[in-house]
């Protein structure tokens, strides 16, 4: 990993979808709040993950960075600068470094373009601009599209086949393409495997790890699966109905989970070796992932926290420091002892 | 040179070459390649088209050209017209003879005929007769009356001799010897040429013009102010006169001299093609230019009048059905396509705007759009048609008019649901633009819904016209439309058949294939099917 300079900071950043009433003047009665406050650094290089509950806010929370909503506060600094206040062009030029592969290898494919086309997409936009390095012309940008076939493993005589003609991994194949094609710094993923069948998955993941180690690209990487993250990942965040809960290392996550919540996720994740399955204890939480549309004042996994204590009902925890590079919003972990 | 290079694709080895995908579009079309009732559906339509595309240049006779002795004639593949004219007059004498009882006819079917003039099959009566008639002259039982056979040699006669002649240019010659178009010559070249051909003084003849144009004149002040009268009249038709001022005599009077001089030149020829016909020297049908004896020249079209063959049969004016069929198609099939691709436009844009911008825009638009809905959709027609004119231009806009709501919803809820597919997104995340966005990935995903629907869209347009024309509220005359065509035929339906047949029939077999190439089309581009092929 190279270096420690901060290349994306997420401050305070809070993403409300307003819920009308559904009549004529569109009355906002409330909101639900899918990011609710978070504030984390991204690293030069590394790959982060972000694990959690399904509609805990993590694909809206890259959306966000990534400026496809507009942020209802906070602020994403990349680079320094503010992307939510930016004007139109600082925007689009400091996008080119930030892109996004998608979740779903069918859906994130326009059916009616061909391979060429989906991957030079980008390039032609921003080369419409005039925001490339210089005018690209036709044949440089017909090469370049076959150098990201076969960099991302894909036969570059397939470039006029459309999208359909592809299997679920070589479709996945193209969006990672696409997403290098401006040869951006940090690339969000959103859970670009748990589409796949098991096999491919592990095919994609070496992409990505291969990829980083040759691009020097920084991710930030969503998914499901533990087992994922742990593979790919350097840091990880865990998320729960909008709040970071912990972020740490990965190592030291899985070996040293703090907060209740991880401990209860990573005793769910099913382990390899019968034995130590059939053995291990398991933290079974009571009750659903609550509704995110209700303003909270407590820690925000008090409803299903197995350790709860009064104090965590109408305090929200800050972040604490629990180690190096570990920190965990907890008041369990509290030194002050405030509660 | 980068033309060449694109376009051929050249094999280094034979494991090098550039694969070439199968587009949604091209794998649709071989779907619809398989569909063999769309295939002929498709093949229906393209030959109507192109029939109507390329009416004028087919050997047709003119759809709005009226020939008085040739009303009503059966359609016959063999016979002319003549013939059929002779035909129909046999009947009638037959009939008359049958009634004054000089055509013998059995007691069997002197009571079948009794009992058809009692339910008025008048096309039995007239057959049966017919027969028994050529039969009882051919025996020599029966015998023409004096009327009759003059009727009948008239008849002969006018059949031998009728010469029907367009005149398509006319050329005259100056002072000079120089020869130039009527129809292109000015005011004061004509003026002389009538005069003289007349053989009058040129300032009679501009007299008569100037008070035919103030004529002309008065009855549109008239026909626009109805309450004007004596000396307000004057005064008002001189105001006009003044505001036409010369030149725009010279206009309308120039009119009018290249129409009276096309008539006499017509009459002259017709005068001068009959006399060549009766001393032999003249083939019909003749086309080519003719020497008037008055010394201009003229592009004619000359045919023996009834040696003409009508397929399909003539209307009640002697108009040929199989032309006004052909021109009525050119009609029908435009009223269909202009009012799809009206709505197209209005509904697309409609549409576009509110599943793009949503909110309030959406939701105002689209409770413009149920409210429309909730109105009685062809009584709006009808008093658009009643409000504004009836003419073809107004068809069009009042069908337009009404009939966006669908593909504007339609195209709504393509653009709602496409705005949130992952593709867009991943567009919107590469900093493009929304115009790039509609333009490259929401419509190229939307169009083929909306092709389709507009293919099955066209039937009901052309139906929607018929169904106005029947009611009297659609084309007019002297345009066709399949649905005037009928119109007009349904009072004369047990009488003349055939007049209500041929443009149902045809009308009917362009629905069907119309439909059955819409239904291909919507299978054919049906995602679900993507991977039947
Ligand atoms: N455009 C939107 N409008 C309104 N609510 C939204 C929107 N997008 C997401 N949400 C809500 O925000 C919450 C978080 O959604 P998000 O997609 O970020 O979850 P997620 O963590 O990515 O879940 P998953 O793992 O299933 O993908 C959910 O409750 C969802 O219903
Ligand atoms: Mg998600």
């Amino acid at each position: 990993m190279s270096g420690n300079s901060t290349i994306l900071e997420v401050k305070d950043l809070y993403q409300h979808f307003p819920i009308d009433n559904g009549g004529i003047f569109k009355k906002q009665i409330g909101a639900i709040r899918a990011v609710d406050g978070i504030s984390f650094t991204v690293k030069k290089g590394e790959t982060l993950g972000i694990v959690g509950e399904s509609g805990c806010g993590k694909s809206t929370t890259v959306r966000s960075i990534a400026q496809l909503y507009k942020p209802t506060s906070g602020e994403v600094l990349f680079h320094g600068v503010d992307l939510c206040k930016a004007d139109k062009k600082t925007l689009l030029k400091e996008r080119r470094n930030i892109q996004m592969i998608f979740q779903d290898p069918y859906a994130s494919l326009d059916p009616r373009m061909t391979v060429r086309t989906i991957i030079s997409e980008p390039l032609n936009i921003y080369n419409r601009r005039g925001l490339l390095d210089h005018k690209w012309t036709k044949d440089e940008i017909e090469d370049r599209v076959e150098e990201l076939m076969e960099k991302v493993g894909l036969n570059k005589l397939y470039k006029n086949r459309y999208p359909h003609e592809f299997s679920g991994g070589q479709r996945q194949r193209i969006g990672i393409a696409r997403a290098l094609a401006l040869n951006p710094e940090i690339i969000l993923a959103d859970e670009p495997v748990s589409a796949l069948d098991v096999s491919i998955q592990a095919q994609i993941l070496n992409l990505i790890i291969d990829l980083q180690k040759e691009m020097g690209i920084t991710f930030i990487f969503i998914a499901h699966d533990l087992g994922v993250i742990q593979h790919i990942s350097s840091r990880v965040i865990v998320m729960y109905l909008g709040k970071i809960m912990e972020i740490s290392t990965s190592e030291e996550l899985y070996k040293n989970p703090k907060h209740p919540y991880t401990e209860a996720l990573l005793s769910a994740a099913p382990v390899p070796d019968p034995k130590v399955e059939r053995n291990r204890k398991r933290i079974v939480l009571e009750g659903d992932v609550p509704s995110p549309d209700k303003e909270r004042h407590g820690c925000y996994f008090y409803d299903r926290c197995p350790h709860k204590m009064e104090f965590c009902s109408c305090n929200i925890p800050p972040m604490f420091k629990a180690g190096e590079n570990h920190e965990v919003a907890c008041w369990l972990y509290d030194k002050e002892g405030h509660n | 040179m980068k033309l060449f290079k694109k376009k051929k694709m050249v094999a280094t080895n034979e494991f090098n070459q550039t694969v070439e995908g199968t587009s949604l579009t091209k794998e649709a079309w071989k779907r619809l390649r398989k569909n063999k009732m769309a295939v002929v559906g498709m093949v229906v339509v393209i030959i109507y088209a192109l029939l109507a595309i390329f009416a004028d240049a087919l050997p047709l006779y003119p759809y709005d050209e009226a020939i008085t002795q040739h009303q009503n004639l059966r359609p016959s593949l063999t016979r002319s017209a003549g013939e059929l004219m002779l035909e129909q007059r046999l009947k009638n004498i037959y009939f008359q003879a049958w009634r004054n009882g000089e055509l013998a006819v059995s007691e069997e079917d002197d009571a079948r005929i009794r009992e058809w003039v009692q339910e008025s099959r008048t096309n039995a009566v007239w057959d049966l007769v017919y027969k028994y008639g050529e039969e009882a002259r051919a025996n020599g039982t029966f015998e023409f009356s004096r009327s009759a056979q003059r009727q009948i040699d008239r008849m002969l006669e006018d059949i031998e001799n009728d010469i029907q002649i367009t005149v398509n240019h006319l050329y005259a010659y100056d002072a000079d010897g120089e020869r130039y178009e009527v129809a292109n010559a000015d005011y004061q070249t004509l003026l002389n040429l009538y005069s003289t051909l007349l053989n009058v003084e040129p300032s009679l003849v501009e007299t008569t013009l100037r008070n035919e144009v103030r004529t002309s004149v008065s009855n549109q002040v008239r026909a626009n102010d109805e309450t004007l009268e004596g000396e307000d009249l004057e005064a008002a038709v001189e105001l006009e006169m003044d505001a036409l001022g010369e030149e725009g005599y010279q206009e309308r009077a120039t009119q009018n001299l290249v129409g009276y001089i096309m008539q006499l030149a017509r009459r002259e020829a017709e005068r001068d093609v009959s006399a060549q016909n009766s001393e032999g020297t003249i083939t019909f049908p003749y086309k080519g230019s003719f020497e008037l004896s008055s010394g201009m020249t003229a592009e004619i079209e000359a045919s023996k009048m009834h040696e003409r063959r009508y397929y399909l049969g003539t209307d009640y004016l002697g108009r040929d059905l199989l032309s006004r069929i052909i021109y009525g198609g050119q009609i029908s099939i435009a009223i269909g396509l202009v009012g799809t691709i009206a709505s197209f436009v209005i509904g697309i844009l409609v549409g576009s705007l509110a599943g793009y911008l949503g909110g309030r825009v959406d939701y105002y638009l689209m409770r413009f759009v149920d409210i429309m809905y909730g109105l009685p959709y062809m009584l709006l027609v009808i008093i658009c048609m009643a409000i504004f004119g009836r003419n073809i231009l107004n068809l069009f806009l009042a069908l337009a008019l009404v009939s966006w709501l669908t593909i504007a919803r339609m195209v709504r809820g393509q653009i709602m649901s496409l705005k949130n597919q992952e593709y867009v997104e991943a567009a919107r995340s590469m900093g493009a633009s929304t115009f790039h966005i509609i333009l490259r990935h929401m419509i190229p995903n939307s169009l083929s819904v909306i092709i389709v629907y507009s293919t099955i869209r066209i039937p009901a347009f052309i139906m929607q016209e018929s169904f106005l024309s029947f009611l009297g509220l659609g084309v007019q005359a002297p345009y066709a439309s399949w649905g005037s065509l009928i119109g007009d035929a349904v009072s004369s339906m047990t009488l003349y058949p055939y007049k209500l047949i041929a443009p149902s029939v045809v009308m009917v077999v362009f629905l069907f294939a119309m439909n059955f190439f819409g239904d291909g089309l919507r299978d054919a581009f049906d995602p679900q099917s993507k991977n039947q092929l």
